[in-house]
């Protein structure tokens, strides 16, 4: 591979490891407090997340190196990975019982 | 990326394939051999060469036993950095909670505790507050075995196939967890590449040049273990995944998992904190029996495999008692928990949510808890067809390249043959090795098993060492006579291996095989044994000079 292609590679593999890791931990934080909100077991929905993520992150990394445009692939993993881990944080409060209520 | 979809496949496949493939190597050919880890550990400690034992009594030996468990050194000098001024003499510590564990393959028992201290943490969050102790123990006796004897299968090559024992920050089981997705994807990638995956199944053609037969054995071992391949690459980082790789429940969901835990704890009726009041402890054993009576009950007789007490010698003290999982793939407990002071029934674990059980069943099929010997081998297969699958990889690598850097005066082909060297000759060279002189070094030695990981870690640096020394021909297209005299070094070790065994102990394979059969020691010699024939074999065929037929040369393949 000649120098000219070596600093997009790089972006590359920097965003099937790294973001696409970010974007699975986003995926399992919303898909935990999703799934919690509608009354599954804490466990059994980081479970059920987390069997789904490692897949998804499989099936993301392969898109990463089958998509053309490097700006689309950190666009959506990076905002993806954003919204909703805020989106699970934000989330998460509303789903923890006052004092009062325990 | 590339042009297209299957080249940038091709990409992935051969670029991250190489890269991590040498963790892969690591990962696959220990996690083989820790399928016996238990029978590797007899081998190595010769003092615990009987039969396993059930779980012994709590009340007659066990409360004794407990009573001499130490705090770790090493545990106590971390805990003291985390923790505001000195920590009480390790003698005075008093233990807090306790287990004991055994499987159908122990003769020792695994025992340990926590011990409370009274100092702060040095942060507030820092909710761990104990110095732990373990020990390994005869349970016929109650003997400690001496720290120094490494059980050179549970305690090396096991943690080896996950962690790289590279524990700082966890570095080597997150590289470990990367590899297991690189493996994964490496299947889906070649699976796009090659199209024909029928047609490879049946593919092998070993007279060919060493590219053709090494690409043709590289699909065909992919191919044939694929579902075992995919099966163990998943599973194994699905059982790190939730404490390393994606951590929410004690991060970013940490409040809710927490809630969760208290509202449990509710539930279950299993006392989260202590009461502050000493209680005495009533008869462990009755609860076992207990316990045992309510598995028959269940139609599920069976023996103890962990034994907990939680809040040791307080008033809200329990005992937890788990099922051994012998005769089942999942791994379910059947945990049933007593009130420590007056033996009083607390719970019986339900049977698990749909989502866990399935999750227990996966975790549980790679962590073979199981009794089936025929199972077991079967994975040692597969494991070791993944090794194959993995080194002619990079023997494929090579070959392919090796014409052309030879032609450009480029290194590359050189070291990657060195690191495919010292990672298929080299890495068992490493464990053999460790092995010799797990049966040369005496063995009352003091720090024996720091010595024997020197060995290890030395034999395998200086395989890697001489594959590069030797490794000037792959620079001019030719092969590294380094692959046949590792070979040749292997077969002598393995057979000193055996014959040392015998000298050390008295064990020879007439003895353990047919006048006082104790197959966990047969096994190793045998495999080792065994694995000396084919490095001979192979040492033999690398010495050939090749003759390649003049068609194969000139039939070249479309992924070529």
């Amino acid at each position: 591979m000649n120098s000219a292609l070596a600093l997009p590679m790089i972006s590359r593999v920097f965003a099937a490891i790294f973001a696409v890791y970010a974007f699975i931990w986003g995926v399992v934080s919303l898909g935990v407090v999703s799934l919690s909100a509608i009354g599954v077991d804490f466990h059994s929905a980081e479970q059920s997340m987390l069997m789904f993520g490692l897949l998804l992150y499989v099936a993301l990394f392969i898109w990463v190196f089958a998509v053309k445009s490097l700006l689309r692939i950190w666009l959506v993993l990076g905002l993806g990975a954003a919204l909703m881990l805020s989106a699970a944080w934000l989330l998460q409060p509303l789903l923890l019982c006052q004092e009062a209520a325990c | 990326m590339l042009n297209n979809f299957r080249l940038s496949m091709a990409w992935v496949h051969t670029w991250f394939g190489l890269v991590l493939g040498f963790v892969l190597m690591v990962a696959f050919f220990f996690g083989s051999l820790s399928v016996f880890d238990r029978e590797i550990d007899r081998w190595a400690v010769p003092a615990t060469r009987f039969e396993p034992q059930p779980m012994p009594s709590y009340d007659n030996l066990l409360a004794d036993v407990y009573t001499r468990l130490k705090p770790d050194p090493v545990d106590m000098a971390a805990t003291a950095k985390r923790v505001i001024g000195e920590l009480p003499a390790a003698d005075t510590m008093p233990l807090v909670s306790l287990f004991a564990y055994t499987t159908h393959r122990d003769p020792v028992l695994l025992i340990g505790g926590e011990f409370g201290i009274p100092n702060q943490p040095k942060n507030p969050a820092d909710d761990h507050l104990h110095v732990h102790g373990r020990a390994t123990v005869d349970p016929r006796t109650g003997e400690f075995l001496p720290d120094d004897a490494l059980k050179i299968g549970s305690d090396w090559f096991y943690p080896l196939h996950y962690s790289l024992h590279l524990n700082w920050m966890y570095l080597g089981t997150y590289v470990v967890g990367l590899a297991g997705l690189v493996m994964l994807l490496a299947l889906i990638t070649g699976v796009i590449m090659h199209r024909k995956v029928f047609r490879e199944f049946f593919t092998f053609r070993p007279n060919k040049r060493i590219q053709r037969s090494a690409l043709d054995l590289h699909n065909m071992t992919g191919v044939v273990a694929l579902p075992f391949h995919f099966f163990f690459a998943f599973t194994g980082v699905l059982i790190f995944t939730g404490f390393y790789y994606f951590p929410v429940s004690q991060t970013l969901l940490k409040p809710l998992h927490d809630q969760h835990e208290v509202l449990e704890a509710a539930h279950t009726g299993l006392p989260h904190d202590e009461a502050g009041i000493p209680a005495p402890l009533a008869s462990v054993d009755a609860m076992v029996a207990e316990a045992k009576r309510i598995w028959a009950e269940r139609d599920m007789a069976g023996e103890v495999g962990f034994l907990t007490i939680e809040h040791l010698g307080d008033a809200n003290g329990y005992v937890s008692i788990y099922r051994a999982g012998s005769d089942r793939v999942a791994l379910v407990g059947e945990g049933i928990h007593f009130r420590a002071s007056t033996g009083e029934l607390l719970r019986e674990d339900p049977p698990s949510p749909p989502v866990e059980a399935v999750a227990r069943f996966l975790t549980g099929l790679h962590l073979q808890h199981f009794e089936h010997w025929a199972l077991r081998w079967l994975y040692v297969l597969g494991g070791l067809l993944g090794c194959v699958c993995i080194a002619t990889g990079f023997v494929f690598f090579v070959e392919k390249r090796k014409q052309d850097h030879a032609r450009r005066g480029l290194q590359g082909c050189r070291v990657v043959n060195a690191l495919a060297v010292a990672s298929v000759t080299g890495m068992v060279l490493a464990a053999v090795a460790m092995l010799v002189a797990n049966r040369i070094l005496p063995e009352a030695m003091v720090g024996k098993g720091e010595w024997e990981k020197a060995v290890f870690w030395s034999a395998w640096g200086l395989s890697l060492l001489h594959a590069l020394w030797r490794g000037a021909p792959v620079a001019k297209a030719l092969r590294n006579p380094a692959w046949a005299e590792q070979c040749w070094l292997l077969a002598l070790l393995m057979v000193a291996a055996v014959l040392l065994n015998w000298v050390s102990t008295g064990d020879h394979l007439f003895k353990t095989v047919v006048t006082d059969p104790y197959w966990p020691v047969a096994g190793v010699d045998l495999s080792l044994l065994a694995s000396a024939a084919v490095a001979v074999f192979a040492a033999r065929k690398l010495a050939q000079p090749r003759t390649v037929e003049a068609s194969a040369q000139s039939r070249e393949v479309a992924y070529d």
